[in-house]
């Protein structure tokens, strides 16, 4: 079955400052979307402001996947309609076990231990660490291959990944890409990656680069916009930006 | 029916050791039960404490282990069974481990019991009224590797216990003291622990009295040269819990690590006091007390570290998380320091508050509901307490705990 996520004119405050200012994107499942944009572009507060994070304020637009406005959701309820983050940070919850958190998340509890494991193996994280609390004591790169753990038993219909990148050495990297595209095979999951860095794209083909500025989406192209960007860099796109207005 | 005194005094009449009974129970008499008006029971429901609705039992009742407590046995080296303070059962102890039930014994810091606890009145009742001292000793360089667990329950209206735990050198040995019963009675346990040097020794305190207990609790480690203590006390039941912990550093590079954590539910008064006396050079102490009241329970954390003169280069650390699940309970926290050394690191930090919203929305944002993300939090706190223990101890405490937390209704203020 063929899922769609259509972000339309999501405009998103943080502390009292618009940072998503009509941002808008379509896509579909098993698709491979890249986000790429200059620091302080909004690209995290779009992965944030989808999950429902308190203090990310939703002043208007729309978050549609299968019809369904995700914005009327709790953050619970939008990752059971198929939308999981894989954060850039993801944080420490001590005391709760990577094993307990999937089943309350509702993942079947049946072999999940050995499935859990078999996902750890896919992105060479050492199985050990499922046993520790969540994220708790891990590195920038333990956590991220956790979540690809979590990415992989909850099989959700869209991943965001809010640079999955950052922090991560080539090997990691490879892993982590390799893992993302099977799944847009294995289970037909779409993935919207967020990345300031070229060097995801070495191991992770996109269907389609968006580039962001300000706030918005200013361009959208093929994979070859990432050769654009590596030889000129985001300025000219914010001067396109400037002219349109 | 017999007043509390009349109780007491009978019992006191039929034991060896009657005079030196009768002094501590004269003491506690000339100082009577505490008031609200001393500032260490500033927070304790004392008016609902009817001393006369207590009797001091002359013999232990008979006393059915509960499915828990027969769960920690199976998974036991040694198991000492103690009844409403009497020492019922002292088990069959494995090589290098003995265990001796001693009358009028002496405090493991070498002073007698009574001038060693005179200034604190439910410890000296306890000295005038535990049948007698569980002494669990471990020989110089044994490797105790089975826990032993010390089973206290209280079926009678009172329980007054008396333990002591003492490792030898370069000995270690995981201990679990569990204490159940206690439905409308006075739990008032004293344990000592001596931990020789280079030894260590891994507790865990596990109480899991009726809600409507009296517990007046005290443990006091001493630690020597290079020895290790690490402490856990979990506090789940009780009306007023009250659980002192102390660690005197008495040995060059002492090591203490004590976590506290208590479940406030109804109307239920925690208070945890502790006291880290670092006496000498380069020892630790790194403390972490979380807590968590709900409905109109509230807790109280006063924690001292003391550093004496000469203690140079020693590291103490306490720090303090209060969670509040209602808008009905509250929480104080009331650290406090004692520096008489300037060659040391000292840190300490509290709080009191709701659950950490970024963690809890982590939790959400992978699906899980809001009110199992909170549940799973706070039985983290009770987790965190556990890491040390072995694993197939550790299952099953928490495992109880999670029941326990089930019967709590958690509602983020």
């Amino acid at each position: 079955m063929t899922s769609t996520l259509i972000i339309q004119g999501l405009r998103v405050e943080v502390a009292g400052k618009e940072v998503l200012k009509g941002f808008d994107l379509s896509m579909k499942s098993g698709e491979v979307h890249v986000i790429m944009g200059p620091n302080g572009s909004g690209k995290s507060t779009l992965a944030h402001a989808m999950s429902g994070r308190p203090g990310y304020k939703v002043l208007g637009g729309s978050v549609l996947l299968d019809g369904v406005e995700l914005l009327n959701l709790s953050p619970t309820e939008r990752a059971r309609h198929g939308l999981f983050l894989a954060m850039q940070h993801p944080m420490e919850v001590p005391g709760v076990r990577p094993l307990d958190l999937l089943v309350a998340a509702g993942a079947d509890p049946a072999h999940l231990r050995e499935r859990m494991s078999a996902e750890a193996e896919r992105v060479e994280l050492r199985t050990d660490v499922l046993d520790r609390f969540v994220n708790v004591d891990l590195s920038g790169g333990e956590r991220k291959r956790a979540e690809m753990v979590q990415l992989g038993i909850l099989r959700p219909k869209f991943a965001m990944l809010d640079e999955i990148d950052s922090g991560l050495d080539v090997d990691a990297l490879g892993a982590v890409a390799r893992r993302l595209s099977s799944a847009t095979t294995e289970w037909n999951c779409g993935v919207l990656a967020i990345t300031h860095f070229r060097r995801l794209l070495q191991e992770l083909t996109p269907t389609v680069i968006h580039v962001m500025s300000e706030g918005r989406v200013v361009a959208t192209g093929g994979p070859e916009l990432s050769e654009v960007l590596e030889r000129d860099g985001y300025e000219p796109f914010r001067q396109a930006k400037s002219s349109i207005i | 029916m017999k007043t509390f005194a009349e109780s007491a005094l009978s019992f006191i009449s039929d034991r060896p050791d009657a005079q030196d009974r009768q002094r501590a129970w004269s003491a506690f008499e000339e100082a009577g039960l505490p008031t609200t008006s001393d500032e260490v029971w500033r927070y304790a429901p004392l008016k609902d404490l009817v001393i006369d609705s207590f009797n001091v039992s002359s013999a232990p009742a008979t006393q059915e282990n509960s499915p828990f407590a027969s769960q920690l046995c199976e998974r036991a080296g040694l198991v000492v069974r103690v009844v409403d303070g009497f020492c019922v059962d002292s088990g069959s102890a494995p090589s290098g481990v003995h265990v001796e039930v001693v009358e009028n014994a002496i405090s493991v810091s070498g002073a007698s019991m009574q001038s060693r606890y005179e200034s604190d009145t439910f410890a000296v009742l306890n000295n005038a009224l535990a049948p007698a001292t569980t002494v669990i000793k471990i020989d110089d360089g044994i490797d105790v590797e089975r826990p032993i667990i010390v089973l206290n329950s209280t079926s009678g209206s009172s329980s007054f216990s008396s333990t002591q735990i003492k490792l030898g050198r370069s000995s270690s040995a995981t201990v679990v003291e569990y204490f159940e019963g206690g439905a409308d009675a006075l739990v008032v346990p004293l344990s000592e622990y001596e931990i020789g040097d280079n030894a260590s020794l891994q507790l865990i305190t596990y109480q899991r009295l009726s809600s409507s207990a009296w517990h007046v609790a005290r443990t006091t480690g001493f630690l020597h040269r290079d020895a290790r203590l690490r402490q856990a006390v979990i506090g789940m039941g009780g009306h007023y819990n009250r659980s002192r912990n102390d660690a005197e550093m008495l040995g060059v590079g002492a090591e203490n690590e004590l976590r506290t954590t208590f479940l406030g539910s109804g109307g239920q008064v925690h208070d945890f006091r502790t006291h880290q006396f670092h006496k000498s050079a380069r020892s630790r102490s790194t403390l972490l007390s979380k807590g968590a009241v709900a409905d109109e329970s509230r807790s109280v954390y006063t924690g001292l570290i003391e550093i004496e003169k000469g203690a140079k280069r020693t590291d103490a650390r306490q720090t303090n998380h209060n969670l509040l699940l209602s808008a009905h309970a509250h929480a104080d926290s009331v650290p406090n320091l004692d520096i008489r050394e300037n060659d040391v690191m000292c840190a300490h930090a509290s709080s009191v508050g709701p659950l950490n919203e970024l963690q809890r929305w982590y939790l959400e944002s992978r699906g899980v509901t809001r009110s199992d993300a909170e549940r799973l939090m706070i039985q983290g706190f009770f987790y965190e307490m556990l890491t040390t223990l072995p694993h197939e101890l550790a299952e099953l405490v928490e495992n109880d705990v999670a029941a326990a937390l089930a019967l709590v209704k958690v509602v983020a203020p």
